[in-house]
């Protein structure tokens, strides 16, 4: 069953490790208006030197800074064209981030987030377009068109259940879609609005000073969406339904109103996607029905999946590849479409929760598979792998099981029927060498599943057999529910049992 | 199992006709309890002995007693005296302490501060969950913290300072290694620099806690609706001088304390130094103050003083350098005194019998029976058992077989437990005996009879040996006193420590109950004093006068003991830390310190084993008629005890041996021993200097217990029988055995006034037959 062959192991560290000095202060700093530090700074006696040192243990916010500062630097080298879809993919981060809010952080199952951007978009426009509203106002317009339609569609979210909810916001989106395309002044242009305000210029339009404000624009916008994901997801919100998403029994109980949390949620995540279609009317300079059609769903759809739900670099690696393939390979044509679906399709086979989680999938396999080759090239109480002394603190304990196997395999051969024998005679008192030494071995074991005799109250000679726990305050467990009503019977029971485990070892 | 849980203790543990008992009872489940006194005569229920033998006390007790649940304070810390509330509301301030943590657990350890844990108000340092030191503030809706990024390493030295601006909120964490060669457990060869120093700005402010906490070490403020304020957030580990300031302090300050310099007087509101009170002759509770303010510290669940510091090189004793014996060390899982409120008082009438008593309460199908022991109001018998009261708290509510490894090894046979342990031993509320280790691997040095003590309830029998030990062990001696018609008293230890030898004086003869381990420097006194005036003294037991053992002066109902160097010894006292807190002595063995006990009784430990005893054999000089006397109505080759409820003999458990060389007196006869112990009886440590095989009885020839008779000044004398087992062999075919034989032949001899039996014959010896 052991494989007896010793592996070398160690190795130098994966990653930097900065020496600290106690001499000098470590000042941390915090988020401001927060108990939050910026960096997840950690330091620990390095088991292997005792030597201090100190490494960032959450490196995320590393990667999201170097990402987007090389989104940011590239964009002035970027072709016009390239420039767009770094654009739109700004904007749909964007979306999605916010629509991982609602369907990650408060649970809402909701497929109307399209809707909400283009409602906030068309009364945006419309409010620009026909009442002159000044573009900067429009954000604020489009928030409150989103705050007033996630109010409502929040109203029966309480109410249904998953998939009911889905479908609804889904009839929801539908709804708005004909609705546009149906109403009398915009019969003329299709149902779209033209022409809406923008913060671009009007000449700059489709040139490249205006592709690039476009992309500032967008770029800004989806840092705000980022702030905001950060702000609701680890602050006392996300917090409460952290807690909620794990039991939602136990957070009623300990006084958490997730309920209310999840509304909040959903309503700060709607103004935001108003926000957010306000922009995207002042992005196109116009705003068309499509906003409001199933295959824009459909595609925002895969971005989360194939991203993973629920965290925010999901949301931005998802969107980063469909939008890739859907607005940059315009070559391939329908074809994109298939490439997306079967991205989407390998991802859900082949992942538990989208690319995002790939990485702790990764881990988790790699440790499955070292515990069980742990597993396979280890026998209990046994001999010490290499890789087993790692973890061992007291190295003398590797010495006691190398001696204790070693003891045991001798004292297998004194197990005798007359051995046996000669117990069952006489539990107590001076034995023969053999006894004695496998005696003294079962005494001197550890407490912890010790076999003990538990007097059965009411009658002197009544004696059930029980097993110490080993912990302060933990009862011992009992062992057999025969009564022995000789203590000499007791004794040489326990002895059996010793005997036996002693065998089976 | 009953849904009525009661619990009780008398406190004092010892009493006299005509004074009084108080009984401290918690009961859940039940208002009221049903009050019956018995007198126990004999409590192993073992079928081969009498049984259990109790006779009901005509005594006017109230029919009902109410009780209610109390409350138990488990772990030791300490509270400022602050009636002032100097140490509360600070906005700026600087905590610092020298600190010796242990055990790193799982819950938060406050080390020092003013913390209020349901209200979240005040501040704290001390250690949070995850091993980092951490300040925390609380102003009662928001709680703030600024710990270090590194954790402690157990049992070694540090200085910890945390400072706190309450204008800018700045906040500092020094952490500051103070290992060096002496202090710790690892040395500075280890590549160690765990120092630290954190700055942070704090959002929120502490806020005074007032009532809601008071300034502790060791613990924080937690609170009940139903139990009111208690310690929580318990430190396990030692605590050596700390301080507070009203001022942040800065690095060069912080540094200058870390080294142990005096603090500056500028802004310094309380600087507790444990060495500023160490006498001579021990110390109490209190860690004084030696800041401008004088704010000690009391010390709840004796906190233990008188060890090493941070500073310490090396002395064996606190009384040759007090001020490297800062430490001290506290535990989570301490208690010395239950501090229940007092629930009845007996008033015993002055002419109840001197006996032991329990009060038996009973509600709801659950009952307890609360021992005492009661000695006659003045003086009636010619003859004295004395109890060994110290003994019965050392072993109170031990865990050997619960927690110790090597138990079953020491015993050679399985543990039988009883089910009344489990009880006691699920709740864990009334603390350990002085054979216990305390959660982080110290050894309990404590022990006290103001606590439920399950292992002096008379039917008790120690799980570990599966027969009665101590108090239940000694009544077998009572019952046979009774059955042979003898009139005595019973004495105990702590009368004997309390009045010396004018406890002893007014009695013709004293008898030791089966096991007088922990003794006093009073005790060996008045023992050695009473021997000396024609006392006669009946040493019946094993293993006795052996460990230094003492108390405070105003404080019986706790004993002290340090276990160290040598003898059989549950654990094993830090280098440094052998000495006594209560008197100052050296603690250890009386042998360790130039009295065996030998010097006193003529016979000493010598070996010990649970798995099998053995009758005694007479020895040639039993026929010597000086001493032949004892052996009237035995026969010449007839074994003594072979039989027994400790074991199956007369000669076993714990025995002592007759040794010129320890000190046993040269007159001294040696008229009987045991022979044929099995290898599980080995010989005992403090004998093995060289270690080599066959130490055991079946090859050493120290493995065995001796009978000896000698006389003392003044017609005194001393008759001894060193084992355990011997009394426990009394009960036995009745109460008529040739164990009790010689117990009366010596009796008789010992209560008659004059000269002893046999004392004419000092001839030398002319032999012509």
């Amino acid at each position: 069953m052991t494989e007896k062959r010793f592996y070398r192991i160690g190795s130098r560290p994966a990653e930097i490790m900065l020496p600290v000095r106690g001499d000098v202060p470590l000042a941390r700093r915090r988020l401001p208006f927060t108990r939050r530090h910026l960096l997840k700074w950690r330091s620990r006696l390095n088991p292997k030197t005792l030597r201090q040192e100190r490494w960032l243990a959450d490196k995320k916010p590393l990667w999201w800074t170097i990402a987007l500062v090389l989104l940011a630097v590239s964009a002035p080298f970027l072709s016009n064209s390239a420039l767009t879809v770094a654009s739109i993919f700004c904007i749909f981060t964007a979306i999605n981030l916010l629509w991982t809010l609602i369907i990650g952080t408060a649970g809402i199952f909701s497929l109307a987030t399209l809707a909400v951007v283009g409602i906030g978009a068309y009364a945006s426009a419309a409010l620009n377009v026909y009442l002159g509203l000044p573009w900067p106002l429009m954000f604020l317009a489009g928030g409150v068109a989103g705050l007033i339609v996630g109010g409502f569609l929040a109203l029966p979210s309480t109410r249904l259940d998953g998939l009911y909810y889905a479908l609804l916001t889904m009839g929801f989106a539908e709804i708005c879609r004909v609705f546009v395309q149906q109403l009398k002044p915009l019969t003329p242009m299709n149902g779209s609005i033209n022409n809406v305000g923008s913060f671009i210029p009007r000449d700059w339009f489709l040139q490249r000073p205006g592709l690039l404000l476009g992309f500032a624009g967008a770029f800004v916008l989806m840092l705000l969406a980022l702030l905001t994901f950060r702000i609701v997801n680890s602050e006392r919100l996300g917090m409460l339904l952290q807690t909620a998403r794990e039991d939602e029994a136990f957070a009623e109980a300990v006084g958490i109103d997730y309920r209310r949390a999840r509304l909040h949620v959903f309503l700060i995540s709607s103004a935001g996607l108003g926000v957010i279609g306000a922009f995207y009317a002042q992005f196109y300079g116009s705003i068309s029905p499509a906003v409001f059609s199933l295959d824009q769903l459909m595609l925002l759809f895969a971005m989360i999946v194939i991203g993973g739900l629920g965290r925010a670099e999901g949301a931005a690696i998802g969107t980063a590849i469909v939008v890739l393939i859907d607005k940059g390979l315009l070559d391939l044509g329908p074809l994109r479409i298939l490439l997306v679906a079967a991205i989407m399709l390998a991802v859900t086979l082949l992942t538990h929760n989208g690319l995002a989680g790939a990485r702790n999938q990764f881990r988790g396999w790699r440790q499955r598979r070292q515990s069980e080759a742990r597993a396979r090239r280890s026998e209990k109480g046994g001999e010490v792998m290499p890789e087993e002394a790692i973890e061992i603190e007291d190295k003398q304990a590797i010495y006691y099981r190398r001696f204790q196997k070693r003891l045991r395999d001798r004292l297998k051969a004194l197990i005798t029927p007359e051995l046996i024998e000669e117990h069952r005679k006489r539990p107590l008192g001076q034995h023969s060498d053999a006894l004695s030494r496998v005696l003294n071995h079962f005494r001197r074991g550890e407490v912890a599943d010790k076999y003990a005799i538990l007097r059965q109250s009411g009658q002197f000679h009544a004696y059930k057999i029980v097993a110490f726990s080993g912990v302060r305050g933990a009862p011992p467990r009992l062992v057999d529910d025969r009564v022995y009503t000789d203590i000499n019977e007791a004794y040489h029971a326990v002895f059996l049992l010793r005997v036996n485990d002693l065998m089976e070892s | 199992m009953t849904n009525t849980r009661i619990f009780g203790y008398a406190d004092p543990l010892c009493a006299r006709a005509g004074g009084t008992v108080d009984f401290m009872i918690s009961v859940e489940g039940r208002e009221t309890v049903t009050p019956r006194l018995v007198r126990v005569l004999h409590g192993d229920e073992n079928p081969e002995g009498p049984g259990h033998v109790e006779e009901a006390v005509d005594l006017a007790l109230p029919a009902e007693i109410a009780v209610k649940r109390q409350f138990t304070q488990v772990g030791s810390f300490a509270r400022a005296e602050d009636p002032e509330g100097r140490l509360d509301g600070l906005t700026s301030f600087t905590l610092f302490a020298h600190v010796h943590p242990t055990a790193p657990k799982a819950e938060r350890q406050q080390i020092m501060g003013r913390w209020a844990i349901g209200p979240s108000k005040g501040f704290g340092l001390g250690i949070d969950p995850d091993g980092h030191v951490a300040l925390w503030i609380g102003d009662g809706a928001h709680v703030d913290e600024i710990r270090t990024e590194v954790t402690l390493v157990p049992r070694c030295w540090y200085f910890v300072a945390a400072s706190f601006d309450g204008a800018s909120g700045k906040a500092e964490l020094h952490l500051i290694n103070t290992v060096n060669p002496w202090n710790s457990r690892i040395s500075t060869v280890v590549p160690f620099q765990p120092d630290s120093w954190i700055r942070e700005v704090l959002r929120h402010r502490p806020a005074a806690t007032g009532a809601d906490a008071s300034f502790k070490l060791a613990a924080a403020t937690a609170e009940n609706p139903v139990r009111g304020h208690h310690g929580g957030f318990l430190y396990n580990g030692k605590i050596d001088r700390a301080g507070v300031y009203d001022r942040p302090l800065d690095r060069a300050e912080v540094e200058a304390l870390s080294r142990g310099e005096t603090p500056p007087q500028d802004g310094l509101l309380a600087f507790w130094d444990p060495t500023a009170n160490l006498g001579r002759e021990g110390v109490g509770d209190t860690i004084p103050d030696t800041g401008p303010h004088g704010i000690p510290m009391q010390g709840v669940n004796r906190p233990v003083r008188c060890m090493t510091g941070f500073n310490w090189r090396g002395e064996d004793s606190y009384r040759l350098a007090p001020e490297t014996f800062g430490g001290v060390h506290y535990h989570d899982d301490a208690m010395t005194d239950c501090r229940w409120e007092k629930t009845f008082t007996l008033a015993l009438p002055d002419d109840l019998k001197s006996g032991v008593y329990c009060l038996r309460i009973e509600a709801g199908g659950g009952q307890d029976s609360i021992p005492f022991i009661v000695r006659p109001k003045a003086p009636k018998a010619k003859l004295a058992l004395l109890l060994p009261t110290f003994t019965y708290l050392a072993y109170a509510n031990e865990h050997l077989s619960y927690e110790a490894p090597i138990a079953q090894a020491i015993t050679a046979h399985t543990p039988v437990l009883n089910e009344e342990d489990l009880e006691y031993k699920k709740l864990e509320e009334f603390g350990l005996s002085t054979y216990d280790h305390h959660s982080d691997g110290a050894g309990c040095c404590y022990s006290s009879w103001r606590r439920p003590i399950i292992t002096l309830r008379p039917r008790y029998r120690l799980p570990a040996m599966n027969f009665p030990w101590a108090l239940p062990a000694d009544l077998s001696l009572i019952w046979w006193l009774e059955h042979a018609g003898y009139d005595y008293d019973l004495i105990t230890d702590h009368d004997l420590h309390a009045e010396g030898v004018d406890c002893l004086k007014p009695y013709k003869a004293v008898m030791n109950g089966t096991h007088p381990e922990y003794y006093s420097e009073q005790m060996m006194d008045a023992t050695e004093a009473y021997l000396r005036t024609g006392g006669r003294l009946m040493y019946i037991g094993g293993n006795g006068y052996y460990w230094v053992t003492g108390t405070r002066k105003d404080e019986p109902h706790c004993i002290e003991v340090r276990k160290l160097d040598t003898g059989s010894r549950a654990w094993q006292a830090e280098p440094g830390e052998g000495y006594l807190a209560c008197t100052g002595q050296k603690s250890g063995l009386w042998r360790s310190r130039g009295r065996a006990p030998q010097k006193i009784v003529g016979l000493g430990f010598t070996a010990e084993g649970m798995d099998e005893s053995q009758p005694f054999e007479r020895m040639p000089d039993s026929y010597h008629k000086r001493a032949a006397w004892i052996f009237e109505g035995i026969g010449d080759e007839e074994p003594i005890g072979d039989f027994g409820l400790a074991a199956g003999g007369a000669g076993g458990i714990e025995l002592d041996r007759y040794e010129l060389g320890l000190g046993t007196p040269p007159h001294t006869l040696l008229v009987a021993s045991t022979s044929g112990h099995s290898d599980n009886y080995p010989l005992v440590s403090e004998e093995v200097t060289y270690a080599f095989p066959g130490r055991g009885g079946t090859q050493d020839a120290q493995v065995r217990g001796d009978m000896i008779w000698f006389t003392t000044p003044e017609n005194g004398a001393c008759f001894a029988a060193g084992s355990i087992a011997w009394s426990q062999a009394l009960p036995c075919k009745g109460g008529e055995n040739n164990v009790a034989r010689i117990m009366r032949n010596v009796l008789n001899a010992f209560l008659r006034d004059g000269p002893l039996p046999g004392y004419r014959y000092t001839g030398d010896e002319t032999l012509w037959r």
